[in-house]
C-alpha cells in the first residue's frame, strides 16, 4: 500500500509540475535563507565562547566621567597599575592578565618578513583562553621575555611548516625571539585575536616606561577569570571599594567594573556605565528575518498543499468506498507532505553549501557548514515535522473525515475553513513582505545619508601607511624624496590615522576654565608640518604649522568643536596647558569625521610633536595616475626602509570600513528581503494558478455568456489584491514604528519620507498584480471549448 | 440475502427537511439482479448509498445475510464493505494517478491480499474484461466504455457478494452502454447479486426485478418475466 500511495503522490507531483516545483523550491529557498542567517547568527552568538573558562572570564571596563560626574563613555581600556592592584586585593580572581591591544607588527624568519597582528600579554593569558597547543608547553611558553607563541598559520607563512619549536623569529627588525609554542588558529569569532603572542616581560623591554605603574594611560586591556562559584556582583562591589579606597575617589560612580567577556561583542554598548545592548539588536533582527522568511515559505507550502488537496477529495472518496480506513488515509497524506518537505530540506542544505562561500565573501567573514551543530539539525528536524505535518494535516484530518458520498459528489470543493485560513496566511505573509521592503529602503537611505554626510576632509587620492623602522628617523628624507618625485603633492606625519583617533585625555586647561571643566575629555593628534593641507581640512581661522615659525613647536591647532567646548571667543593666541606642557592656538579647523560617522566627536587638539609618529599620510597627485603614484611611494619607501614591506591604504576605504556593521545589515536585509518578496510572489502565483484551474469550467461558461478577458482577470485577481491591501495597511504602521526606533540609534539619521511608504506599497501591489495578471490572463484567454469539454 | 425494513433517511438544511427515504422495505435474494428506478430526487441514489454503507439512515433495519449492518461502527462498516461489496459509478471514479492495473489492484491491497495473489487476480479479471492491452494505461487514455469496464473490474476483483451500480451507463453512448450491461448480466449469471440504480428502462430490462420509487416510497415492484424465464 505504501508503494502505491507513494506512486500516487509522485504522479500527483509530476502532473502538477509547476505547482510542485513552486512548492518545493519555495520552501527550499526559504529554508536555505533561514539556515544561512541562523549560521551567521550562531557565528555572532558564539563570539568569545570557545574556551572552557569563557563563562567566568571578564574584561575590566573603565567608566570615563565628564565634568558633571556623569559617565561619558565606557570602554575596555585600562591602565597598567590596575592589574596588580586587583590581583593583590581581590582573592576571587583566579587568573589575571594585562594585554596590549594588538597591533600590526613586523615578524620575520630571516628575509621572509610579514606584517602580522602581534600582542603582548601576561602568562595567565594562556590559562584564560586555554588555546590548543600543537607544540610547546602553555605553562612555560611565556616565561622567558624573548619568546613568542605563533599561531599555526603564522608559523606556516613564516617557515612553511608548523613544526618550528625553538626556532628564531625577528620582531620589528629589532629583537630575536625564540618560538616557545605553536597553537591552533583562533576561531574567527574571537575578540582577542592575534597572529603571534609575546610575553608582557618582553613588552617592558620594548617600552621600559611600562614598568612604572601608571593611572593615566588607558592603552591596555585587563582580563580576569574568577574562581568557580565566585559571585560576579559581589566581586564587582569589592572592586569598587578597592579602587575608591586606593585612588581616593568618592561618589556613587564605579570607576572600573568587570563585564563578561563573552557578552562584550553583542552587548558592548554602554550608557551611564550600564550595558544597553549593542550588536545584539541586529542579531534579533536577523533572527526575526530568518523566522519570517521561513514562515513565508512554510505558509506557501501549506497553502499550496491544502489547496491542492481539495482536488483530491474524490480520491479520498473512492478509496473509502473500496475499503480504505481513515487512518490509512491520514497516514498517506501526512507521509506525502513529509516526503515533500524532506526533499525541500535536502535541497535547502545543498543551497546553503553552494551559497555559503558567496555570503562569506559578501560579509567578509569565514563560516563553514561545520557550524551546523546539534541544535541546528534539531531545528531542521523541527521545521521538517512542523511544515510537513501542518501542510499534510489539513487534508489528512479534514478530508479523511468526510463521508465518501459527499466527497464523490464534490460537495467539499472548498472548505470555508481552509479558505479563510489561507486568506489569513496570505495577509500575514504579505505583511511581512511589505515590512521588509520598507525596512530595506530605510536602511539603504540611512546608509546613503551617512555616506553622503560631509567628511570634513578631502580623502580623494589620500593614502596612509604605517610609520615604522627607518621611516621614523629618516622621515624628512622620505618626505623630500616623495615631493621631489612629482607623484605626491603633500605629506604629513601623525600619531594616529585620520580615521581612528583614540587618544582621549583630560586635564586640559585654558583661559577661563572652571574647575569642573578640567575633566572634559579631549582627543589629541600629534603631527608635524602640513597636517591641514595633506588631509584637506578646512581652516576656519589662523594657519597650519609652518617651518617659517620656530615657535610652532609649541603651537596647537584646535577643532571648531574644541573652541565651542572651551567657550573661547577669540581662540587664536590663547594658551592651552596640559601636564606641565603648553601650546598656543594658531589655527582652528572645521570638525571632520573619525571613529564613527554616526555621531559627533569629542573636541580635538592637534599638537606639534616630532617624536610622536606612527602614521604617514600622503596626498597623491590624482592626475598622474594613482597606480603609478603608489608605485613611486613604494619604491622610495623601500629604498629608505628596506626591512619593512610597504603597506598603503586608501583613506576612502578606511571610511568605508567604519560602516561595516551597517553595510552588513544593508546587504543582508536587501538580499533576504528580496528573497522574501520572491518567495511570497511564488506562493501567490501558485495559488492563483490553482484557483484559476479550479474555476476553468466557470470561466468557460462565463466566456460563452460574453465575459471579456478583463472581466475574468478582475474576477480572479480582486480577492487577492484585497488581501494584499489589507496586509499593507497592517504592515505600514508596524514598519514605521520599528524603523523609527532603529533610526533613533543614530545621532545623525535620515527621516522616513512618505514616498518610501508609497513606493513600498505600490511596489508590492505592482509585483503582486504582475504575478496575478500573468496567470489570470493565461486562463482568461483560454479557449472556452477546452474548458467545457473537461469531464 | 438483503432484508431492508422501514428505512428512513432525512436530509436537513437550515430551512427545510427533505425526506429521502420514507419507510422503505426491500428484500433482495442471493443471485438477484434488481433495478431501482424512479424520477430525480425520489431517493434511489440515497437507497443505494445506504445499501453500500456509504450513508447512514435515521432509522430502520438493514440485514445482510443475517447481520444487522446499521449497528456497526465506522471501522466495522468499512471492513464489511470492503469484503462484501463492489461499486460501479456513473462517472467511473477511477483514480487518475493510477494505471488500470493499479486501480484494479487497490481494493485487494485494502483487503490485505498478498502481492502474488493480487497479481494473479488482477490479471485474471483483466483478461475476463478484455482490457489486457490497456493494463498499463492511465484512465484518461481510455474511452468511456473502457473506463467503465475497468471500474467494473475493480468492483469485481474482490469477488464481492453484492455489486452496487449507480447509473453505470449514464455517461456512455448506447453501444458502450450495452456492452457494460451485458457484462453485468454475465456477472449476475455467474452468481453475483447486483443492485442497480438507473433512469433507463432499457437498462432495467436486463434485470430480474424492477423497483419503482417515488418520494421515498416503493410504489411498485415488477418481475421482469422475460429475463427471469431466461434465467430459469
Amino acid at each position: 500500500m505504501f508503494r502505491l500511495n507513494l506512486k500516487i503522490a509522485l504522479r500527483n507531483l509530476w502532473k502538477n509540475k509547476v505547482a510542485s516545483l513552486i512548492n518545493m523550491t519555495g520552501l527550499a529557498i526559504g529554508l536555505a535563507a533561514c539556515l544561512m542567517l541562523l549560521v551567521y547568527v550562531l557565528y555572532e552568538w558564539n563570539f568569545d565562547k570557545h574556551s572552557k573558562n569563557a563563562g567566568s572570564t571578564y574584561v575590566t571596563l573603565t567608566n570615563i566621567r565628564d565634568d558633571s560626574g556623569k559617565v561619558m563613555f565606557t570602554f575596555d581600556g585600562t591602565t597598567t597599575a590596575l592589574g596588580p592592584l586587583i590581583k593583590a586585593g581581590i582573592p576571587e580572581v583566579k587568573y589575571l592578565c594585562r594585554t596590549s591591544y594588538g597591533s600590526n607588527s613586523l615578524i620575520a624568519n630571516k628575509a621572509n618578513s610579514f606584517k602580522k597582528q602581534g600582542r603582548f600579554a601576561e602568562p595567565d593569558f594562556l590559562k584564560i583562553f586555554d588555546f590548543q597547543f600543537i607544540s610547546g608547553d602553555p605553562r612555560t611558553a611565556m616565561k622567558q621575555p624573548k619568546s613568542v607563541v605563533l599561531t599555526e598559520s603564522t608559523a606556516r607563512v613564516l617557515f612553511g611548516t608548523a613544526d618550528v619549536l625553538n626556532k628564531t623569529v625577528r620582531y620589528q627588525d629589532r629583537e630575536d625571539l625564540s618560538v616557545t609554542g605553536v597553537i591552533r588558529d583562533l576561531p574567527d569569532n574571537s575578540s582577542n585575536k592575534f597572529d603571534f603572542l609575546m610575553p608582557w616581560s618582553f613588552y617592558e623591554l620594548v617600552d621600559p616606561g611600562l614598568k612604572n605603574l601608571n593611572w593615566d594611560n588607558y592603552s591596555f586591556i585587563t582580563l580576569v577569570t574568577l574562581h568557580p562559584g565566585a559571585d560576579p556582583a559581589a566581586v564587582n562591589k569589592k572592586l569598587d571599594v578597592l579602587i575608591k579606597k586606593n585612588r581616593n575617589i568618592t561618589g556613587p560612580l564605579q570607576p572600573y567594573f568587570f563585564f563578561p567577556l563573552s557578552k562584550m561583542h553583542l552587548y558592548g554598548k554602554f550608557e551611564e556605565g550600564k550595558s544597553v545592548g549593542g550588536a545584539i539588536a541586529q542579531i534579533w533582527l536577523y533572527i526575526a528575518l530568518a523566522g519570517g522568511i521561513l514562515l513565508i515559505a512554510c505558509v506557501n507550502f501549506m497553502n499550496m498543499a491544502t489547496a491542492r488537496s481539495e482536488k483530491r477529495a474524490r480520491e479520498v472518496g473512492i478509496k473509502k468506498t473500496i475499503g480504505a480506513t481513515r487512518s490509512s488515509l491520514i497516514l498517506q497524506f501526512l507521509l506525502e507532505s513529509l516526503i515533500l518537505a524532506f526533499v525541500s530540506i535536502l535541497l535547502a542544505i545543498a543551497l546553503v553549501e553552494a551559497f555559503l562561500p558567496a555570503m562569506n565573501n559578501l560579509l567578509g567573514i569565514r563560516i563553514d557548514i561545520t557550524y551546523f551543530n546539534g541544535y541546528i539539525w534539531l531545528g531542521i528536524l523541527a521545521v521538517l515535522l512542523f511544515t510537513g505535518l501542518a501542510a499534510g494535516g489539513y487534508p489528512a484530518f479534514y478530508l479523511s473525515s468526510f463521508n465518501p458520498v459527499q466527497t464523490l459528489k464534490r460537495k467539499v470543493g472548498r472548505g470555508s475553513f481552509s479558505v479563510r485560513l489561507r486568506q489569513i496566511l496570505i495577509v500575514g505573509q504579505f505583511c511581512f513582505t511589505v515590512l521588509l521592503i520598507i525596512s530595506t529602503l530605510i536602511i539603504y537611505r540611512q546608509l546613503q545619508y551617512i555616506k553622503n554626510r560631509p567628511l570634513g576632509a578631502d580623502t580623494n587620492a589620500l593614502v596612509e601607511m604605517p610609520q615604522e623602522g627607518q621611516l621614523y628617523d629618516k622621515f624628512e628624507l622620505f618626505k623630500t624624496n616623495l615631493l621631489n618625485s612629482g607623484a605626491v603633492s603633500s605629506v604629513c606625519q601623525t600619531s594616529v590615522s585620520l580615521v581612528h583617533h583614540s587618544s582621549n585625555f583630560n586635564g586640559l586647561e585654558w583661559p577661563g576654565i572652571t574647575p569642573q571643566e578640567r575633566s572634559i575629555l579631549f582627543n589629541q593628534v600629534a603631527t608635524t608640518y602640513d597636517f591641514i593641507q595633506t588631509n584637506g581640512l578646512k581652516l576656519i581661522m589662523g594657519r597650519d604649522f609652518s617651518k617659517q615659525y620656530a615657535s610652532d613647536s609649541a603651537a596647537v591647532l584646535v577643532s571648531a568643536a574644541a573652541v565651542k567646548t572651551m567657550k573661547l571667543k577669540d581662540p587664536l593666541g590663547k594658551v592651552l596647558k596640559v601636564g606641565g606642557q603648553q601650546g598656543t592656538i594658531i589655527g582652528v579647523f572645521q570638525d571632520y569625521v573619525w571613529d564613527s560617522p554616526y555621531k559627533s566627536n569629542t573636541p580635538l587638539i592637534v599638537n606639534f610633536n616630532k617624536g610622536y609618529g606612527g602614521n604617514i599620510t600622503i596626498k597623491l597627485k590624482a592626475d598622474r595616475g594613482l597606480k603609478e603614484g603608489m608605485e613611486t611611494v613604494r619604491r622610495i619607501a623601500r629604498q629608505i626602509n628596506p626591512a619593512y614591506p610597504v603597506e598603503m591604504n586608501f583613506v576612502d576605504n578606511a571610511y568605508e570600513e567604519m560602516m561595516q556593521k551597517e553595510r552588513k545589515l544593508g546587504i543582508l536585509s536587501n538580499l533576504f528581503g528580496g528573497l522574501a518578496i520572491f518567495i511570497s510572489c511564488l506562493g501567490l502565483y501558485g495559488l492563483v494558478a490553482y484557483s484559476a484551474e479550479q474555476r476553468t469550467r466557470e470561466f468557460g461558461v462565463r466566456k460563452v455568456l460574453g465575459a471579456s478577458v478583463l472581466n475574468l482577470m478582475q474576477l480572479l485577481s480582486v480577492s487577492f489584491i484585497k488581501m494584499i491591501a489589507i496586509a499593507i495597511m497592517i504592515a505600514v504602521p508596524v514598519a514605521l514604528y520599528l524603523m523609527n526606533t532603529w533610526l533613533q540609534n543614530f545621532e545623525y539619521h535620515t527621516g522616513i519620507s512618505w514616498w518610501i511608504i508609497a513606493l513600498a506599497s505600490a511596489g508590492t501591489l505592482v509585483i503582486a498584480m504582475l504575478t496575478l495578471s500573468f496567470q489570470a490572463y493565461k486562463s482568461a484567454v483560454a479557449n472556452p471549448a477546452d474548458a467545457l469539454k473537461y469531464e | 440475502m438483503i432484508k431492508i425494513e422501514n428505512l428512513e433517511k432525512v436530509y436537513k438544511t437550515e430551512e427545510i427537511e427533505t425526506t429521502a427515504l420514507n419507510g422503505i422495505n426491500l428484500h433482495v435474494k442471493e443471485g438477484e439482479f434488481v433495478s431501482i428506478m424512479g424520477p430525480s430526487g425520489c431517493g434511489k441514489s440515497t437507497l443505494l448509498n445506504v445499501m453500500g454503507l456509504l450513508d447512514k439512515p435515521e432509522s430502520g433495519s438493514y440485514q445482510f445475510g443475517g447481520t444487522e449492518l446499521l449497528k456497526l461502527n465506522d471501522r466495522e462498516r468499512s471492513n464489511f464493505r470492503k469484503r462484501n461489496m463492489g461499486f460501479v459509478f456513473q462517472n467511473f471514479n477511477l483514480i487518475d494517478e493510477l494505471t488500470v492495473f493499479e486501480n484494479i489492484e487497490l481494493p485487494l491491497i485494502y483487503n490485505k491480499v498478498a502481492a502474488a495473489e493480487r497479481k494473479r487476480l488482477v490479471n485474471e479479471i483483466i483478461e475476463r474484461m478484455n482490457i489486457v492491452n490497456r493494463s498499463g494505461h492511465f484512465p484518461q487514455q481510455l474511452s468511456g466504455g473502457q473506463q467503465q469496464r475497468v471500474a467494473v473490474a475493480r468492483a469485481l476483483v474482490t469477488k464481492p457478494r453484492l455489486v452496487l451500480a449507480d447509473e453505470p451507463t449514464g455517461n456512455l453512448d448506447s453501444s458502450h452502454g450495452n456492452e457494460v450491461m451485458e457484462l453485468l448480466c454475465e456477472l449476475n449469471e455467474a452468481g453475483t447479486t447486483i443492485v442497480m440504480v438507473t433512469h433507463s428502462s432499457h437498462d432495467a430490462s436486463f434485470s430480474n426485478r424492477i423497483i419503482n420509487l417515488k418520494d421515498g416510497h416503493v410504489i411498485s415492484e415488477k418481475i421482469n418475466k422475460g429475463r427471469t424465464e431466461e434465467l430459469i
